[in-house]
């Protein structure tokens, strides 16, 4: 490049339109009961991208990010239709092992979840049970690497024996964060990743985020326009149940074509 | 545009609104009183222009500083981000505006101590149609109609038509008695000074236009053409 081009921020440039579709989904509708809470959605999720999730609370986001990994199987009332292609291969399919696809499309809750075990046991639990590492020694440096990239190694590298849900609010997101990139997936699903932490940490997730887009995708819900900006290329606005604008970040925070998605950003009464 | 839940950010962005009119108020103000301190050789109105040129700048800072406390603090997006940027690029506007209005005056000095001019109607002719479009695009902003503001962007072709016209007659005069010179260069940076008020309201217009469309306004805008490189 011979000048630097003032198009974009470094951070949200838009991906390259070489950058394939990671996920596509068609028509997927989810009812708990009776009831529908995503109503039709259509979505292609890049790789080497961050996705932001933004919406009103309730509209759905935390319920159709669970259908990224089949984690609404775990809810009894929940039915999922339409259809979910991961690298192209429908993971709905009767033959995909939810396990398995979990530790492709990993997933940090909105709210910290941490086993009931020591520090270490938490982030070495997936490595271990998908056998992702030979020896000792090499799961040590997957625990490290993990719990350096989730910004919590030098808190917690003395006491890697106490449990984890010894540790503060914070600690804990932080340590289902070095969980969920410890087996190394292809997907990163983020629901409110750093509600509990303070800006110091958040600043450490968000540049965790950026590092991760190099290598996967990662989607994120957000209830901060200001985390959403600066960390994703592509938004997603939900509302009751559908997406209904979803388009390169810098598009949607200075010039939303959808006159819900202005009133949401700007705190407007929709 | 509803109301924002947080009321006090309506209060925020209706006040870098008013401030905004009321600077280009203030910059209407000096060239108003430019126009006439050349019309009636009134070398005092001339200094009142220089002196509330101040206050014009004054404004400019105020607005500045209290825009950037708005970014800081309430972090606007969309259209709330285009009114606060905008209102950053309008006061600076308004504030060359300002300048050029004073340097205007200053040549009220220099032209009192001249004969009558025969030029002097054409040119308070074309500092009057400079103003009205600067009313006019004060008014679009204000009342956020970008109908009106396209419509000051167009016709700023008419004061670019009377700056050439104006810079014809001038070297005439100028060419046909060569005692007409230094007069002749006053008047002729006088236009000069009132096509650049043009070209900045039309900056304006597209502001206002940028405020509710989210997009440029395209640079397709008419312009008369160009004859005096030689003194920009
Ligand atoms: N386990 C569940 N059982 C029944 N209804 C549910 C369940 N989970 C979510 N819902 C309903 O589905 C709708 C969408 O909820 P969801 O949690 O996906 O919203 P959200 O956009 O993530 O909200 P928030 O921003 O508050 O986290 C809501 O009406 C909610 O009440
Ligand atoms: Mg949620």
């Amino acid at each position: 490049m011979a000048h630097a081009e003032m198009t974009d921020l470094e951070a949200t440039q838009p991906a390259p339109d070489t950058v394939q579709t990671k996920i596509q989904a068609r028509d997927v509708r989810v009812f708990y009961g009776p009831t529908e809470a995503i109503k039709g959605v259509d979505v292609d999720i890049l790789d080497k991208t961050v996705t932001a999730f933004i919406g009103p609370s309730g509209c759905g986001k935390s319920t159709f990010l669970r259908c990224l990994n089949r984690m609404n199987d775990t809810i009894e009332s929940a039915r999922v239709t339409g259809e979910i292609l991961l690298d192209g291969g429908d993971i709905y399919d009767r033959r995909v092992d939810p396990v398995q696809l979990r530790a492709r499309v990993g997933m940090v809750f909105q709210k910290p979840n941490p086993f009931p075990k020591s520090i270490y046991d938490n982030v070495a639990y997936g490595p271990r049970i998908h056998g992702l590492v030979a020896n000792r020694a090499e799961l040590d440096s997957v625990v490290e690497q993990s719990l350096r990239r989730a910004a919590l190694w030098t808190e917690v590298k003395d006491r890697l024996d106490e449990p984890g849900t010894g540790l503060s609010g914070g600690q804990q997101q932080r340590l289902c964060i070095a969980r969920a990139v410890a087996t190394a997936p292809e997907v990163l699903l983020m629901d409110e990743p750093c509600s509990a932490l303070d800006p110091i940490a958040t600043a450490q997730v968000e540049e965790l985020i950026d590092e991760l887009k190099q290598s996967f995708s990662v989607v994120i819900v957000t209830h901060s326009m200001q985390q959403a900006a600066r960390v994703s290329q592509k938004t997603a606005f939900f509302h009751l149940g559908h997406i209904v604008e979803y388009d390169d970040t810098p598009k949607i925070f200075t010039n939303p074509v959808d006159q819900r998605t202005q009133d949401y950003i700007t705190g407007r009464f929709g | 545009m509803g109301e924002h839940i947080v009321s006090a950010f309506d209060h925020d962005l209706e006040k870098i609104e008013a401030r905004i009119s009321e600077m280009g108020g203030l910059a209407e103000e000096l060239l108003a009183g430019a126009l006439t301190s050349i019309e009636t050789r009134d070398t005092s109105l001339a200094e009142q222009v220089t002196a509330r040129d101040k206050k014009l700048d004054q404004m400019e800072m105020e607005i500045e500083e209290f825009a950037t406390k708005v970014i800081a603090l309430r972090a606007p997006m969309a259209q709330d981000l285009r009114l606060v940027i905008a209102a950053l690029k309008i006061c600076t506007t308004l504030e060359r505006i300002g300048d050029l209005s004073k340097n205007i005056a200053k040549r009220a000095a220099s032209i009192s101590k001249l004969g009558p001019l025969p030029t002097t109607p054409s040119i308070i002719r074309m500092g009057r149609a400079t103003q009205a479009q600067l009313s006019e695009v004060l008014s679009a902003y204000s009342g956020h109609d970008t109908k009106a503001a396209v419509a000051v962007w167009r016709k700023d072709v008419d004061i670019d038509e009377m700056y050439n016209a104006m810079f014809r007659e001038v070297v005439t005069y100028m060419m046909e008695d060569n005692r007409m010179i230094g007069a002749g260069s006053q008047l002729l940076f006088i236009a000069k000074n009132l096509e650049r008020i043009g070209d900045h309201t039309t900056h304006i217009a597209e502001m206002a236009y940028y405020i509710q469309e989210g997009a440029p306004l395209g640079d397709d805008r008419p312009k008369g053409e160009p004859v005096s490189p030689a003194i920009d």
